[in-house]
């Protein structure tokens, strides 16, 4: 079991959507410190809020791979392939969900923690580094990790979808349409619906203020249990048809 | 294992007393369509296959060759009856999958990885290092372009990776489906002498294929599959026997003479297009050339009369494909 998850730690390492991935929020990163020590203004304490703004990119790339490091196997074909390696595909596919989630959660903390540096050494050469206490750097921290851990959450959504579809752009467009159609009007239509839909919960969860969330009627760590007994229950059906289904 | 499996609904050539590798009783699969149609791939399928050598598993296009290779490997569950390799069922295959190497149908490699890393990605699943990925890759000749993307490959470079894949674990048995697919006339050749060189080596090589001349010159058993069904199984010369009576051709320049001479001398000849058909084995050639010689006749050719395998192919299977079932 060791071997077959070092193995899939490392193809996820060299896969190529995460190397570009990762290369385009470094550029990101790198423009934001540059423009923010250009306007000399950022004050370093407002760290946390930047790193919430952060989360929908992070939940989306987190997303993205997460669709793609099964769905790219399928499509290609590669998941014969290994299965001619290691037969039990219950171990397989924990291999390849483990692998995933890790990469993605390490992947967005990595991140994060490369914006913080950029914006203090920008607020220490050219803005202010006043209110950067120790409360500070544990809510920093707190926040970082709750969006990683989201990101992985995420990653989870959409390995399960793309497992299930055999398909990454099947996990992408019920994820999109989900999200962005269904919760949507589920929100408008009953709102007595809301401690169910994913986005308010993902919401309260980065924010970590149940008080902005009313409706939720939940706590942050309550919501983040939500989320997570979701991905579980998506991923076990996904390793359940995995089972099941023919391989070809 | 003791007896041979022996199909009930075909000619077979029993297995007589052999260890067998892949038993194969009743195999039924059956794919239904959305609309509740049903489409049979492989129908009450019995084979063995003995322990060392080459094994040829032929069947035109849709014949349920790769079906029942996905159904050894467990990646297709069979709808009916039984397989095992080396003595499991597909449920506990991972007992024995260290000792297998398999290529189903193309075989996948990641495109924008090199060959070596493909293959270090794979063999670090069984704790297989650098040492033998660097082995397999001269093996199959792709030690020069090893660290090059799969996916500037030609077939033939993909189809030898594949090979090299299935070397990899160092396996006793080698199931390859179709494995000359893409393959140049040189790389046919050598694809072929690898598998009769790791046949010798006592591995046994469960190959695949619609190529029946690299078969009949590469296998030492066959197996014939039509409609998901076996047709025929055995020793290939049995099997190109099978049906055929054995006898001579000879060619001459007068025939009539000829036919009037060996029937003089008692000997069964029809006439041919252009050749007599005698009705004598091989081993009794002499009476044939004596009889003729002596009555100042010379022949220009001498032969035995036998079919090749595409003869008996066409004629076990009926000469056509059956595109549709899988």
């Amino acid at each position: 079991m060791s071997a077959l998850l070092a193995s899939e730690f490392r193809r996820f390492r060299l896969r190529r959507l995460v190397r570009v991935l990762v290369a385009l929020e470094v550029l990101a990163i790198v423009a934001t410190g540059v423009i923010v020590f250009l306007t000399q203004e950022y004050a370093l304490v407002g760290l946390p809020d930047v790193l919430m703004g952060t989360s929908l990119v992070l939940v989306s790339v987190g997303w993205v791979l997460g669709a793609s490091a099964i769905g790219a196997d399928w499509h290609a074909g590669h998941v014969t392939t290994i299965l001619t390696w290691e037969p039990r595909r219950g171990r397989v596919l924990f291999a390849k969900i483990a692998a995933a989630l890790t990469g993605v959660f390490v992947l967005s903390l990595v991140i994060q923690a490369l914006l913080g540096i950029a914006l203090a050494v920008a607020a220490a050469g050219a803005g202010s580094t006043t209110g950067t206490d120790s409360a500070w750097l544990a809510e920093s921290a707190g926040v970082a990790l709750r969006v990683a851990a989201l990101s992985s959450i995420f990653a989870g959504f959409g390995f399960g979808l793309a497992s299930a579809g055999r398909n990454t752009a099947v996990a992408l467009g019920a994820g999109f349409g989900y999200l962005v159609i269904v919760e949507n009007l589920v929100r408008g239509l009953r709102p007595q619906w809301t401690p169910w839909l994913l986005q308010d919960n993902a919401g309260l969860f980065v924010v970590g203020s149940p008080i902005e969330f009313p409706l939720l009627g939940r706590s942050t760590i309550e919501a983040g249990l939500y989320l997570t007994a979701v991905a579980v229950a998506l991923l076990l059906a996904a390793t359940g048809l995995f089972r099941a289904r023919d391989v070809h | 294992m003791g007896a041979p499996v022996r199909s009930t609904r075909a000619p077979t050539y029993r297995v007589h007393g052999m260890d067998t590798v892949i038993e194969i009783e009743g195999l039924r699969k059956e794919y239904r369509r959305i609309r509740g149609s049903r489409t049979v791939a492989v129908d009450g399928l019995d084979l063995a296959v003995p322990r060392g050598g080459v094994f040829g598993f032929l069947g035109p296009n849709g014949a349920g060759k790769t079906t029942t290779i996905r159904c050894l490997l467990g990646l297709v569950r069979p709808t009916g009856g039984r397989c095992r390799l080396l003595g499991v069922e597909p449920a506990g295959l991972h007992r024995v999958i260290g000792r297998v190497g398999s290529i189903v149908e193309s075989p996948v490699m990641y495109p924008r990885f090199s060959a070596r890393r493909n293959l270090e990605l794979l063999g670090r699943i069984s704790g297989i290092g650098r040492m033998r990925v660097r082995e397999v890759l001269d093996e199959v000749g792709l030690a020069e372009r090893a660290d090059d993307q799969v996916k500037t490959y030609s077939l033939g470079m993909k189809q030898r990776l594949g090979i090299a894949g299935a070397l990899l674990k160092d396996p006793e048995v080698l199931i390859l489906d179709e494995p000359a697919n893409g393959l140049d006339p040189a790389g046919i050749v050598e694809v072929r002498v690898l598998m009769r060189r790791l046949g010798n080596e006592g591995r046994t090589v469960f190959v695949s294929s619609h190529i029946l001349n690299e078969v009949q010159q590469t296998a030492d058993r066959v197996a014939i599959l039509a409609k998901g069904r076996l047709v025929a199984t055995g020793p290939v010369r049995e099997v190109l026997t099978a049906g055929h009576a054995t006898g001579l051709l000879v060619r001459l320049d007068d025939v009539p003479e000829g036919l009037r001479i060996l029937g003089e001398a008692g000997i069964d000849a029809r006439a041919g297009d252009g050749f007599i058909r005698v009705g004598l084995p091989p081993a009794d050639a002499a009476r044939v050339t004596r009889a003729l010689a002596e009555r100042g006749l010379y022949l220009t050719e001498l032969r035995a009369d036998e079919a090749d395998l595409e003869t008996v192919f066409l004629e076990l299977t009926g000469g056509a494909s059956t595109e549709g079932a899988r």
